[in-house]
């Protein structure tokens, strides 16, 4: 199968800046430094149809296009290599595999909006990505490809590589850029949007890894031909999925979106772990609701998860067996979304550990049935928060209740763990 | 203009304002803890949740974040917008102890407030209560972290309004910590505000923790008279003893917020060793013999060695009232001097300063919130009007810059939250590129030429005078032809003095009699006064003072006079919390006066020092005043003293302020 974003991968090691120059390697950044205007390359995103890969989806030229062009001072791009969902470690493969392809679209991006410094912002723990990374923006410097007059053209753009201290919030893009500039990293209210008002004020895109890796080969290859790789209508491009739980191969696989789950786990995943039969999944990382059976043949796309309703968001799947309770699991994404908190905003801060200690009372045995209750009105009331982090939170929670209230009850009925 | 309805309520407001301040503004309040109209925007709260039923947004949204917008249709009382209240109420208490009854902020507390409106009074949560260690912040302020319902406000506050940086908010989740790095005593000297701006008991007044209940305390709209800036603030009293002093909103002069000074330093007023009684020759006596012994003294003075030889001295701390009788008095005598500064400079400065500003060129202390440019020349800013320092700072923050051209003799070291750019001389400043430029000086050293260039680039002036009421004693002085003491000394004439709430140091009065000295205080030169007349604190008052800027201000009588029903704290009075006792006091508290059925107040005698003057001036052959302020002063009769204040220039039309 076509392979985009792993096409230069090697197995056990990272791609070297030769290899991956050799196999067409920042030849779209020559084209549009060349060829291109920096609207066109806007455009050609835009016509991708690329969809932004950090979880919300959301048209990626679109987002470009927001940022003023006439504003005095300087503009900025971040790339969003936080990545602490649980779930998610599609763009640790990614840079592990592969850190050129990031730099390119960084690079690509800059020229598109005018940016002439940008940042990739990377979680502590990825110190092999990191290194991968600040290895390649050495290369490419020297190569005359990162910098000031790249390729002898008038365009600059300087990247730099920013190890965070790293916890889940920073991944949300304003508290990032608060992180960024050295401050406590509680999301900002929004509007201003950061793409008017952003790092240190200036208009500000952040992308995520796997989004900004996408532009490459959209402008080498074409929009049009971006689009057609995608299994279904709607949807562009290819996708990466990365797969934990129970299937036999937990594997980080790059595959057409509109790929159905069934397809995912029969096929790369080589089904699921001997002896077990899919009872559920999450689609697209810790935020999202769970999946059922009958939602096997859906096309992994954002739309099309959407409409049944959970999100496809970083296309982060845990697959889960029968037998395998669900409350105990929802307990697990809860108790790591309680600690990540910001604590800013009173609903999450108290909220969330609320949820914890009921889910945790039902699951040792002593839940109630007004419980129920408790946990639908934090369903509902939990989306009005400061930032998607407790919404998010609460995804998987109200997927339960949606798809599993009868296991939920049984526990309050049965005073106990039914699966224990 | 946007028009919306609230509640069934058509409401119009200016554009920007909120759906909350919208709604306020027709009466109703929407519950709220993290909104503070004086501090950024945080969102956090989540309480002022309302249902939008119509217009550009729906469903449930944070009234104290939205802007008001044409066609809004807002409910602050749907099902959905009062669940999603109860819930934030639900989660707060999750963690919040359930004393009140052990809280100081008890009957003050907006959390118990919002609690009981909300509704929420069933526990369902069953785990443990997070707790946290409190903290040592000094001797004014006391730390209960475990009341916090982080609200952020006292961040906002602290760093963002004050610029103080050894305070702020560590941790995340549900260990959030609003404290210091490490035990200590909080560094900005507006700490106290924290007292005031959390809504909760986390931050509580030491100095009158657990001594009295909100709903005990004597209130009354107070002007500060520490400094000349004059800021609104409120005491509290029970049982006659001064237990806290809060802020008063007043937008022009201190917004919400006072300084650590006018809100901690209540020495003088509920000093133990404060002299309560009239004295005649060293012997207590009431208030009708002491009149009696001083009129019958200066009219055998003035006998003697005629009236030239006599001075009435007042000081820049006493009241527009108390300066106007002053006036009175003096006239009375057809030679004798009035004075009202000892200190030539500081006489001739705050003359300057009636004859130099007028409506156009003085400057609020708010308005350098917008300036264009600052200068501080030559002032001690966080000594003599620390309240500009914040709106200083807001201008600064918003990229202002601000010079200061400083006298070595004046650096007190304290920091100022903000940074300036130091410059030797007026002429480095760029004053003319600047339109709303502000030049902050202090009356008593700034020299007419120098104020002549300021003028002359159309600045303003934020002129600071040496007294809290320095502008109307200089404004009396001027339409009495008062003179400064050292002045009257080296002419050689004056001979015997009666000195009104005056600090003269009594070592220039070599050869001078101090026939009668009336004050609040125990100065020194009251311990030489033939007579002497115990006058009531501006807060045991009813007055007028002038700040700076010629802005007229109310101060009513919060309590009356007399010893403190109680006797005074032992705790507190051990703790020197009033001072080390002045020589000749016990070193025990004085013991709860002794009760007097429907008698008189124990050490209650004390009265207005104008008052004082008034009956003087009668026992003297005056006529009795009962008002004095008459003459082009009346339109001051009706200051509302919560409307804060008017400027006086217009009062004086007739005389035109010098051109520069
Ligand atoms: C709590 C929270 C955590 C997030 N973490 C990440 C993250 O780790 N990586 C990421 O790319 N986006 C993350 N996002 C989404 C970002 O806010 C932002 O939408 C994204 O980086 C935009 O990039 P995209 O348009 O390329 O998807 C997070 C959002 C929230 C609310
Ligand atoms: S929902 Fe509120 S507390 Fe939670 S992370 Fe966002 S801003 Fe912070
Ligand atoms: S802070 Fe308020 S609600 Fe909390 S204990 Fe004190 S008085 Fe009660
Ligand atoms: S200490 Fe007070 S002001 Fe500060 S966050 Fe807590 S409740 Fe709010
Ligand atoms: S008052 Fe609106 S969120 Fe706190």
């Amino acid at each position: 199968m076509e392979q985009v974003l792993f096409r230069h991968n090697r197995p056990g090691r990272v791609v070297t800046f030769k290899e991956y120059c050799d196999e067409g390697g920042f030849n779209a950044l020559r084209k549009a430094i060349s060829e291109m205007t920096p609207n066109e390359v806007q455009q050609a995103v835009i016509d991708s149809g690329l969809r932004g890969r950090g979880g919300a989806g959301f048209s990626t030229g679109r987002k470009w296009s927001f940022v003023p062009r006439d504003l005095p001072g300087p503009r900025w791009l971040i790339c969003n290599c936080d990545e602490m969902e649980p779930g998610t470690y599609k763009d640790r493969v990614l840079l592990e595999h592969n850190p050129y392809s990031l730099i390119e679209g960084v690079t690509l991006a800059c020229y598109a909006l005018g940016v002439r410094h940008a940042f990739i912002f990377i979680r502590r723990g990825y110190e092999k990505a990191a290194n991968n990374l600040a290895q390649g923006l050495i290369e490419a410097k020297e190569a005359g490809l990162l910098g000031k007059r790249i390729l002898a053209s008038e365009f600059s753009v300087d990247i730099d590589l920013h190890l965070s201290a790293g916890r889940y919030i920073c991944g949300e893009e304003t508290a990032l850029i608060n992180a960024l500039e050295g401050k406590r990293p509680n999301p900002r209210s929004k509007p201003p949007f950061p793409a008017t008002k952003g790092l240190w004020g200036g208009p500000t895109v952040v992308n995520n890894v796997e989004t900004l890796a996408n532009v490459p080969a959209i402008i080498a290859k074409g929009p049009g031909w971006f689009k057609g790789l995608a299994r279904n209508a709607e949807g562009a491009g290819m996708k990466l999925f990365c797969v934990s739980g129970a299937v036999k191969n937990r594997v980080c696989v790059e595959l057409p979106t509109g790929t159905t789950l069934r397809e995912i786990i029969d096929g790369p995943c080589g089904g699921m772990k001997p002896g077990t039969k899919f009872k559920a999944c999450i689609p697209g990382g810790a935020s999202t609701q769970f999946l059922t059976p009958e939602h096997l043949d859906v096309p992994m796309d954002y739309d099309t998860v959407a409409k049944v309703g959970s999100r496809l968001g970083s296309g982060a799947i845990i697959v889960f067996e029968e037998g395998c309770c669900l409350v105990a699991a929802t307990l697990n994404l809860i108790t790591f979304f309680a600690r990540e908190s910001c604590g800013w905003c009173t609903p999450c801060r108290e909220g969330l550990p609320f949820v914890k200690e009921v889910l945790t009372r039902i699951e040792a045995g002593a839940g109630e049935e007004r419980d129920i209750e408790i946990l639908r009105e934090h369903v509902k009331y939990l989306n009005y928060t400061f930032c998607a982090l407790a919404p998010g939170a609460m995804a998987p929670l109200d997927g339960l209740l949606r798809h599993f209230e009868a296991e939920l009850r049984e526990h309050i009925v049965q005073r106990k763990c039914p699966f224990k | 203009m946007p028009k919306l309805i609230i509640d069934n309520l058509p409401v119009e407001v200016a554009p920007g304002t909120t759906v909350l301040e919208a709604a306020r503004s027709v009466g109703i309040t929407i519950p709220h803890f993290c909104y503070h109209p004086a501090l950024a925007l945080a969102s956090a709260c989540r309480l002022c949740a309302v249902k939008m039923l119509d217009g550009p947004v729906k469903g449930i949204q944070m009234s104290c974040s939205l802007p008001a917008q044409d066609g809004m249709v807002v409910s602050t009382t749907d099902p959905e917008a009062l669940k999603m209240r109860a819930l934030v109420i639900e989660w707060l208490m999750i963690n919040h102890p359930h004393d009140c009854p052990v809280c100081d902020e008890g009957g003050e507390c907006l959390l118990q407030d919002f609690t009981i409106a909300g509704g929420h009074s069933r526990r369902r949560y069953q785990g443990d209560k997070r707790t946290h260690r409190n903290q040592y912040l000094g001797e004014h302020i006391y730390h209960e972290m475990n009341r916090c319902i982080q609200c952020y406000r006292c961040v906002r506050f602290y760093q963002d309004y004050a610029g103080g940086t050894d305070f702020g908010v560590t941790g995340s989740a549900g260990r959030v910590y609003f404290g210091r790095f490490e035990d200590g005593p909080l560094e900005s000297p507006f700490s106290g505000n924290l007292v005031d701006i959390c809504p909760t008991g986390v931050f509580t007044d030491k100095t009158g923790r657990f001594r009295a209940r909100y709903w005990d305390y004597q209130f009354a709209p107070s002007v500060c008279q520490h400094c000349s800036v004059g800021c609104n603030l409120a005491p509290q009293v029970f049982q006659r003893e001064v237990i806290k002093i809060v802020g008063r909103r007043n937008d022009q002069v201190n917004s919400w917020f006072i300084c650590d000074r006018a809100r901690f330093d209540k020495k003088g007023i509920n000093d133990p060793s404060r002299p309560r009684a009239p004295r005649v020759d060293g012997e207590a006596t009431d208030y009708e013999a002491a009149l009696d012994a001083l009129a019958a003294r200066i009219y055998d003075f003035v006998e003697v060695h005629g009236p030239e030889s006599l001075a009435f001295v007042g000081s820049s701390r006493l009241s527009l009232e108390g300066c106007l009788m002053l006036g009175e008095l003096v006239a009375n005598f057809d030679a004798a001097s009035l004075s009202f500064y000892g200190d030539p400079a500081e006489a001739k400065g705050s003359q300057l300063a009636t004859e130099l500003l007028s409506g156009e060129n003085v400057a609020a202390p708010a308005d350098l919130a917008s300036a264009d440019c600052i200068v501080l020349l030559s002032v001690d800013l966080m000594n003599e009007g620390p309240m500009l320092a914040p709106f200083i700072r807001k201008a600064w923050l918003g990229g202002t810059k601000v010079y200061r051209i400083a006298d070595p003799a004046l650096l007190s070291g304290q920091q100022l939250p903000f940074d300036c750019i130091e410059a030797a001389t007026l002429a480095e400043v760029p004053l003319e590129q600047a339109s709303r430029a502000i030049v902050v000086c202090h009356a008593t050293r700034t020299p007419r030429e120098e104020l002549s260039d300021v003028a002359a680039t159309g600045a303003r002036l934020a002129m600071l005078q040496p007294g809290p009421n320095g502008f109307g004693a200089a404004l009396v002085a001027r339409e009495h032809g008062a003179r400064p003491f050292d002045e009257l000394l080296a002419a050689r004439k004056v001979r015997g003095i009666v000195a009104f709430e005056s600090d003269l140091p009594v070592a220039n009065l070599k050869g001078i009699t101090v026939l009668g000295c009336a004050d609040w205080q125990a100065t020194e030169l009251s311990q030489k006064a033939g007579v002497f007349l115990p006058t009531t604190t501006w807060m045991e008052s009813t007055g007028t003072s002038i700040n700076f800027e010629g802005r007229a201000q109310r101060f009513e009588r919060a309590f009356r006079p007399g010893y403190p029903l109680k006797g005074l704290d032992a705790k507190y009075y051990a703790q020197s919390r009033y001072g080390e006792p002045a020589p000749g006091q016990p070193k025990t508290p004085p013991p709860q006066p002794p009760r007097i059925p429907r008698g008189e107040i124990p050490g209650g005698q004390e009265i207005e020092a104008w008052k004082a003057m008034a009956r003087l001036l009668e026992k003297l052959g005056g006529e009795l005043i009962v008002e004095p302020l008459t003459g082009s002063w009346q339109p001051l009769r009706d200051i509302d003293p919560e409307a804060g204040g008017e400027r006086i220039f217009s009062l004086f039309k007739s005389s035109e302020p010098d051109t520069l």
